[in-house]
């Protein structure tokens, strides 16, 4: 009795040192991968932040309002520094994938080299999401100053409809380019544009015919107010 | 100094034969059109008028310079030379390009520098006050070896240049240290010196937008020290043409290019003292009470838009006790409105900033000004109406005194 369950216990000990002698290489493998990418990663994010630093990328964001677009979403660090973040966790990502194949189990098995061959999509879609976001803010910045001088009461609503338009067309062009449920993308949008259109029509038609009658009077009051005699040059 | 830009540099072939009809000139007027059919017409025939009578032992001409894209200009001044009485010889030409005013300016200059001229007038074919008179008074003290440069000065009301007598003006004295009344009067007169030196500074793009070489034109001649004198041409009255800008498009073509010249000029103004007065031949203009109404009202209503509305906007243009000192003035009502100069000063110097830094996108940024100006326009209104018209003068030198006081501090912020 005592002969088996030593017998037993020396078996399943054996047994356990044999699989680990069989996973170590591969677990030390992962290790070694991970602090591999980790330290690539952290280098080319400091050559990332420097290289737009020289560009000058952070007064040209701010110029062009990319700055305040970000700040007003809760990220207040410098954008050439947000590249450098994205640029490190991009290969620390594709480190952790490789490092998860090295362990050889079924259930990974392609899974990084899957992921690398979407990523050349993945950066399409979220530059197409970036201009996108800059045209945005751009032309919301635009509307909006353009409607408050022109004493348009709602300006700030007109200039985030034109915001949320344009982010909403940057989204859906990012979700085709990804592929991700293509017709739904391409047939929600559809509706959702032409329902926009239509309900906007029929609000101002109906709904807003105060307000649009108010706009044309502005600008007729406008006109008159050349009878001012104001001249500004 | 970079070489003159030539006329052969903008106009085509035939005109530029057609210039050289004119041959070599003591007196050239450029007058410089953009899409001004209605004007234009009346302006040259003042024009010739001024050149045939007190100067005709002069050899003189007259150079229409259409900057636009329609040609009734030229085919207006066309018809009038087939039946005008003679006189002295006038051309017309076409400035190839973007429509601009500016181009406009740059090729009289271009014409002005191919001729030879010892006096070039600059003028706006819209200028339809212009008379013989006024053309004569403008280029006598060059001929007379007085000035190099001759600039007017207008009577007017209150209401009328207050973007010039609440900003440019009074900025101009503080940072080029001459107090002038007009940067954009119209109309001028330069010395063929003063034609050359303008063509060979470095000309860019961007000073050919809206106003810009007009505007570069009076300052260049203050910080090269050329002598300017100033002369009294009675009321002003400008045709704008088709298509008049809209406010926030005149101030993006007047202050964008004012701005932009900082730039260019950082070291003279960061050294500059006090102003002085530049010097006046004949009477001084005289102010005029308002003739209509002014409904003050509507501009404090946009101000008050643009408080609630543009904040994002004026946050990254302007200092944050600058903009502390605007959220009071919002609570005022038409009646008991204020805008001191010295705040208005402050948001004049910090969007001069925040353009040189680019902090915004540049036109955004100007336009973003608009209802600013409109506030203390109403402010300024509201201050000169209350008086008798002899105590603007006093108000206009208290505002050029209060820019020059808050520009300390300027040069150390222009990084």
């Amino acid at each position: 009795m005592r002969d088996a369950w030593s017998d037993v216990l020396v078996a399943s000990f054996r047994d356990v040192v044999e699989r680990l002698a069989h996973v170590a290489p591969r677990l030390l493998a992962m290790v070694a991968v991970i602090l591999i990418g980790w330290a690539v990663a952290a280098i080319a994010r400091r050559l990332t932040v420097r290289i737009f630093r020289m560009a000058d990328l952070d007064a040209r964001c701010a110029r062009w309002g990319l700055t305040a677009s970000l700040s007003r979403s809760g990220i207040g660090q410098a954008p050439s520094h947000v590249i450098g973040q994205l640029v490190f966790w991009t290969i620390f990502f594709v480190a952790l994938l490789t490092s998860v194949e090295a362990l050889e189990m079924p259930a990974t098995a392609g899974l990084a080299a899957g992921v690398v061959r979407f990523l050349p999509n993945l950066v399409i879609a979220a530059l197409v999401w970036m201009v996108g976001w800059l045209l945005a803010n751009f032309m919301a910045q635009a509307v909006l100053i353009a409607a408050v001088n022109a004493q348009v009461a709602l300006a700030p609503l007109i200039a985030g409809a034109v915001r949320w338009l344009v982010l909403i067309f940057a989204g859906a062009a990012a979700l085709t380019q990804l592929g991700i449920a293509r017709e739904m993308v391409l047939l929600t949008f559809g509706i959702a544009f032409a329902g926009t259109v239509l309900a906007l029509a029929l609000a101002f038609g109906l709904g807003g015919k105060d307000l649009a009658r108010e706009i044309l009077e502005s600008r007729i009051r406008k006109r008159d107010g050349d009878d001012d005699h104001l001249t500004h040059v | 100094m970079t070489d003159p830009i030539g006329a052969e540099q903008l106009l085509k072939d035939g005109d530029l034969h057609t210039v050289d009809s004119l041959g070599p000139v003591e007196v050239l007027v450029g007058v410089c059109a953009l899409n001004q059919a209605r004007s234009a017409v009346h302006v040259v025939e003042a024009a010739a008028e001024g050149l045939a009578s007190p100067l005709a032992d002069r050899k003189c001409g007259i150079v229409v310079v259409e900057a636009g894209f329609r040609s009734e200009t030229l085919d207006a001044v066309g018809n009038w030379l087939a039946n005008r009485v003679p006189g002295p010889p006038v051309c017309c030409v076409r400035i190839a390009g973007p429509p601009s005013r500016s181009r406009a300016v740059l090729g009289a200059l271009a014409v002005a520098h191919r001729l030879g001229p010892a006096v070039c007038a600059l003028v706006d074919a819209g200028l339809v006050s212009l008379t013989p008179e006024a053309l004569g008074r403008l280029v006598q003290p060059i001929l007379a070896g007085e000035a190099d440069c001759v600039s007017p000065s207008y009577t007017h009301t209150a209401s009328e240049g207050t973007l010039t007598t609440n900003l440019l003006a009074p900025m101009c004295g503080a940072l080029y240290g001459r107090r002038i009344q007009q940067l954009l009067g119209g109309c001028a007169a330069l010395s063929g010196q003063v034609v050359t030196q303008l063509l060979g500074t470095e000309a860019r793009d961007s000073d050919l937008m809206g106003h810009g070489l007009e505007i570069r034109l009076a300052i260049d001649a203050m910080v090269s020290g050329s002598r300017i004198v100033e002369v009294h041409q009675g009321r002003k009255t400008l045709d704008a043409g088709l298509a008049p800008p809209d406010l926030a498009t005149t101030i993006a073509h007047t202050v964008g290019p004012f701005f932009r010249l900082m730039d260019r000029y950082r070291s003279f103004w960061s050294e500059g003292g006090a102003s002085t007065l530049v010097p006046r031949i004949g009477d001084p203009p005289a102010i005029l009470p308002e003739a209509g109404e002014i409904h003050l009202e509507r501009m404090v209503r946009a101000f008050k838009l643009g408080l609630k509305d543009l904040l994002p906007v004026w946050e990254q243009a302007l200092q944050e006790e600058t903009l502390a000192s605007l959220y009071p003035l919002g609570l005022l009502s038409p009646d008991e409105f204020v805008f001191p100069a010295e705040h208005w000063a402050r948001v004049a110097f910090d969007f001069a900033v925040a353009y040189h830094e680019q902090r915004l996108p540049r036109d955004h940024l100007l336009r973003a000004l608009t209802p600013l100006y409109l506030g203390r326009v109403a402010a300024f209104l509201r201050e000169t109406q209350a008086g008798m018209p002899a105590r603007i003068p006093a108000v206009l030198e208290g505002i050029g005194r209060v820019f020059e006081v808050e520009k300390a501090g300027l040069a150390a912020r222009w990084r």
